[in-house]
């Protein structure tokens, strides 16, 4: 159970590298007028059904092992979120985990009971807070310490972790599931004779889903934010550098929330939010494994089918104002400097994505890279650079290139030479043997991507779910072989201006400051 | 296609739609509450999962270097991998740096024949995949490759392996990126406290050394160094090569026979490492660092060896129930759940097969509560080792291993380099199949005994690394503190 923004070190080994581009920055529709073979992916026999609630559902027979991968994608993330209750999306990902009306249970009544005195003192506590700026600690202190006795008496009548429980005891492997922005995904993978236990699960989860231990669970998704954030240099500068570029658009707010905002969110908004976004007509299922297609769309009928379809989610219609002027930021922290660059450019569907996923890999895809070389090999003023575009798909991304310098030298040696580099690309197209090295790599990855049975099932549900086709990410990489290197300085003209630049650099704090 | 064509089945969904909407209204709520939740899955019965698992086949090949092949024909793709017995535990201190260097400088410091970039356009320009790594006493390599170039790969891939030109640039920007490497370490504060803790239980042993710049001079990382480093390590006699995917025994033996056909031997068997000797006494351990989490690991010694005997299969479920089965667990249970102190918990019990590990456990959360965590995790072990698991758990821990059994066979790359691994440990190639075996007979007493003689609370070693200021009360009375002097920031590396 995480969230997932590309917060990672910024190492990333060389052979993710492809792949996450190719899965990350998006896609897709093919245009008219490329011609390239179809791509094994586009080829398999994927069976598509769409029960009469909207719920779609993909699955792909493949009989290497007798193991199903079972996907269910929401398209909602922290882009649908509102300030002051950012993280609900991701905290409603670690409460779908504690099970159901009667999973997880031994007497939901006596809980719902204590849930309701609960929810009355942490709006006492909300109403503290907001009008006693920090005075009352005290008595906010006692609440919550009534909070926590009362969620330890809710205690007695649970069953710990059932969900979990049951599905590992079956043998899953890989339990668990990811918030990003724009979709929250759950995930597992079965032996294929416990296929219809999924579906008894995950239906139940989908129609009865019960928050309970909701306060201790709201501070284990504290205790995440400060692993992931708070205590990361590389994740606090990533943060800030999206907050800097986005002033309107929520891609600027952190997937994993504020902690104020966390604090602050009830029960009760958890529960409005679940059933605004999590409708079977919002949800993608994919099955991929030694499955018969026609029992699972029964069992999917039979155990999906009698779920109500919930209202059509709210679209998202921020849209980000251009930017006027380079920005810039600084954090300190008690770490060594970091630097990252953004640009915006465009969603994934635009036709030059392509291009700015081809610039990716010219500019930093393995050591033949142009950054790499001069950076890390040449100059040896950074000991890595990457580069990237995030933090979703949906909306217009920023193309992010991020180093970590080598002592004695500083970011502003780095900033110099990535500008120098652009400028090059802009006024003198990469030759074709530069674009050949990344197209031959794309050919082997077509294949690379199908290795694996639940790889498979988060590429077909993550496919449809946010461009409606789970062809769309196959055919992208067709898009790219057909990328020429004019296409490439055109969109290095087109977006990495001085006035659509956002920098964040990471300064190391002074002493006893 | 299997399950027909798209177009049936969307009719038959239209069809679908029309009947429910009529039946829908109708359906008292009362019929799907049966059909979903608990009292369904009581119900489910599930037939016997029937599977032959799939094994690689063993060759052997000039000077007994063994190769496990198994063929996959479902993707036009081939893996070949290669295990040699040696890494930096199996050399002094003085050449630590070569020996942790070696594996990361055959990729990217060229052969004898090939500059650095000529190696690297090869592999791009064929969208061939390497890796390298290596720590401990081995090193492993790979390679993956659409199965239409595996000559030019096993070729190039053969010529990084035994004919490394140790180019100086590279090997200067693998240094700096190591003293870079070193000055970074308090950035973060997982990783640091791992080493400190492996430092602190260890001592001066390869398991306890962390990367110095002293470790990294020149001198210490010359050509000469590391030819000679890498002649006693990357030899035949030291290899296991392992085969899959999209390529028959026919096609890959000559091009195997070929990578090994005038590979001089290896000069001699490496020295075993040491075996450490546990000094450090119970106690808390403090590295202060002004953070908004501690993390905190603590551990003992244990003597439970990786080997065929029941202590060591109860071992497994004893650590799979203390902290090792996520949400299932214990520590997961009493830390996270109930307690909300900490996102992650987990257990560590390492087995090696010939020295002692280590058992314990480790966890992240806010300095206030540090205390609170780390007594809500001995009180797991204090009353695991009083009252013992339950039937239930035990049963339930077997079961996690044995219905997911099938998932070890899934991927053929993964079949190989598992036995690949085994061999590696001295282990039998059935390995697989006993260890299903020894874990399917372990009782709730064995894994009660196991887990009471190994696990002491008392005899823990406490590493805390956070603020040491909003850490709150209590801190001593987990036993001594004794603050840990971290390096600070070094200066930055100069030649």
């Amino acid at each position: 159970m995480g969230e997932t923004q590309d917060m990672s070190d910024p190492r990333m080994p060389m052979v993710a590298w492809l792949t996450t581009l190719i899965l990350l920055a998006g896609p897709y529709g093919a245009p008219s007028g490329v011609s390239a073979q179809a791509t094994p992916g586009e080829g398999l026999p994927v069976v598509e059904h769409t029960l009469d609630n909207g719920m779609r559902l993909l699955i792909l027979p493949q009989t290497t092992a007798p193991t199903v991968s079972f996907v269910v994608q929401y398209e909602v993330g922290s882009v649908n979120e509102v300030l002051g209750a950012t993280g609900i999306a991701h905290l409603l990902e670690h409460l779908l985990f504690k099970g159901t009306t009667t999973i997880g249970t031994r007497n939901y009544s006596a809980e719902q009971a204590l849930f309701a005195e609960m929810d009355l003192i942490q709006d006492t506590i909300l109403m503290l807070r907001s009008r006693g700026g920090g005075r009352d600690t005290v008595r906010i202190g006692e609440l919550n310490g009534r909070i926590r006795a009362l969620e330890d008496s809710a205690r007695t009548h649970v069953v710990a972790n059932e969900f979990d429980l049951v599905l590992s005891r079956a043998g899953a492997r890989s339990l668990n599931a990811t918030t990003e922005s724009e979709s929250t995904t759950y995930f597992v993978e079965l032996p294929s004779n416990r296929v219809e236990l999924w579906f008894v699960m995950e239906a139940d989860r989908m129609r009865n889903p019960v928050f309970r231990e909701f306060y201790s669970e709201r501070d284990v998704v504290a205790e995440e934010r400060r692993m992931r954030v708070d205590t990361q240099p590389f994740a606090l500068t990533y943060q800030e550098h999206l907050a800097t570029a986005y002033r309107l658009h929520p891609y600027g707010v952190p997937v994993v929330g504020y902690p104020s905002d966390l604090q602050s969110l009830t029960r009760r908004q958890v529960a409005d939010y679940y059933r605004r976004y999590y409708g079977p007509n919002n949800a993608v299922v994919s099955v991929v494994g030694d499955v018969d297609p026609d029992q699972v769309i029964d069992w999917a009928e039979e155990y999906f089918g009698g779920i109500p379809s919930g209202a059509p989610p709210r679209p998202v219609l921020a849209r980000e104002p251009e930017q006027r002027g380079e920005r810039r930021t600084e954090i300190e922290f008690d770490a060594e400097p970091l630097l990252l660059l953004g640009w915006h450019v465009v969603d994934g569907r635009h036709e030059d994505m392509p291009a700015l996923v081809m610039l990716t890999s010219l500019l930093t895809g393995g050591r033949t890279s142009r950054l790499y070389q001069r950076l890390v090999r040449r100059e040896r003023l950074a000991t890595s650079v990457t580069s990237s575009m995030g933090p979703g798909s949906r909306f217009a991304q920023l193309f992010s290139i991020s180093a970590v310098p080598r002592a004695p030298h500083g970011t502003e040696d780095i900033e110099a030479v990535v500008y120098e580099e652009l400028d090059r690309l802009a006024t003198q197209p990469p030759d074709d043997l530069e674009l050949q090295r990344v197209r031959n790599q794309v050919e082997a990855g077509n294949y690379r991507r199908l290795t694996s049975n639940l790889g498979l099932a988060l590429q077909l549900a993550g496919s449809a779910s946010l461009f409606g086709d789970w062809r769309a990410s196959f055919r992208f990489s067709r898009r790219l072989q057909a990328v020429n290197p004019a296409d490439v300085s055109r969109v290095v003209r087109t977006y990495f201006t001085r006035r659509n630049r956002t920098v964040a650099t990471l300064v190391t704090k002074a002493a006893g400051r | 296609m299997r399950g027909a064509s798209r177009e049936q089945i969307r009719l038959f969904g239209c069809y679908r739609f029309a009947a429910t909407l009529i039946a829908v209204p109708l359906m008292p709520q009362a019929v799907w509450a049966q059909a979903v939740g608990l009292g369904a899955v009581r119900e489910l019965q599930y037939e016997k999962l029937e599977f032959t698992p799939t094994r690689p086949d063993l060759y052997e090949l000039d000077r007994g270097v063994k190769v496990l092949y198994l063929q996959s024909r479902t993707l036009p793709l081939v893996s070949v991998f290669a295990r040699f017995r040696g890494g930096p535990s199996n050399f002094p201190r003085s050449l630590l740096g070569a020996a942790t260097a070696l594996p990361s400088l055959l990729r990217s410091a060229g052969t004898t024949s090939l500059s650095p970039d000529s190696v690297d356009h090869v592999l791009e320009f064929y969208g061939i995949q390497t890796a390298f790594g290596g720590g401990g006493r081995s090193a492993f390599t790979s390679l993956n490759t659409l199965a239409r170039h595996l000559p030019e790969a096993i070729a190039i891939w053969t010529d990084m392996l035994r004919n490394p030109g140790f180019d100086s640039a590279s090997v200067e920007v693998w240094r700096g990126q190591e003293l870079e490497d070193v000055r970074r370490r308090a950035d973060r504060p997982g990783r640091l406290a791992i080493s400190q803790f492996n430092h602190l239980m260890y001592g001066d042993h390869p398991v306890g050394w962390e990367m110095a710049p002293e470790d990294l001079t020149l001198e210490s990382m010359s050509p000469a160094v590391l030819h000679e480093v890498h002649r006693q390590v990357f030899c035949p006699e030291n290899l296991t090569l392992g085969v899959s995917g999209d390529v028959s025994w026919d096609h890959v033996k000559p091009l195997l026979d070929q990578m090994l056909e005038g590979w001089p031997s290896c000069p001699g068997k490496l020295p075993d490492p040491p075996l450490p000797d546990f000094t450090t006494e119970p106690g808390v351990y403090l590295i202060a660092r002004e953070l908004d989490q501690s993390t905190v690991i603590v551990g003992h010694p244990s003597d439970v060896h990786l080997e065929d005997s029941h202590e060591y299969f109860s071992s497994r479920i004893a650590h799979s129930i203390f902290g090792a089965s996520g949400l299932s667990s214990r520590l997961v249970k009493r830390v996270r759940t109930e307690e909300g102190y900490s996102y992650s918990a987990s257990s560590v019990w390492t087995t090696p097969v010939a020295s002692r590990g280590i058992v314990g456990a480790m966890t992240r959360t806010k300095p206030e509560s540090t205390v609170e965590a780390i007594r809500a995790i001995l009180e797991v072990i204090e009353r695991m080792r009083q009252q013992g698991p339950s039937d239930i758990e035990v049963r339930d821990a077997v079961d996690r291993i044995a219905n997911g059994f099938v998932f070890n066979f899934q991927d053929p790359s993964q079949v190989v380099s598992r036995q690949m691994l085994y061999a590696s440990q001295g282990l039998p190639l059935d390995w697989l199949a006993r260890y299903l075996r020894g874990i399917q007979a372990v009782s709730r007493k064995s894994v009660w005994r196991t887990f009471a003689d190994n696990v002491d609370p008392s005899r823990m070693v406490i590493l805390i690394l956070g603020d040491p200021d909003r850490l709150g009360p209590g801190l001593e009375e987990l036993g001594p503190v004794t603050v840990i002097e971290t390096p600070g920031r070094s200066a930055p590396p100069h030649g």
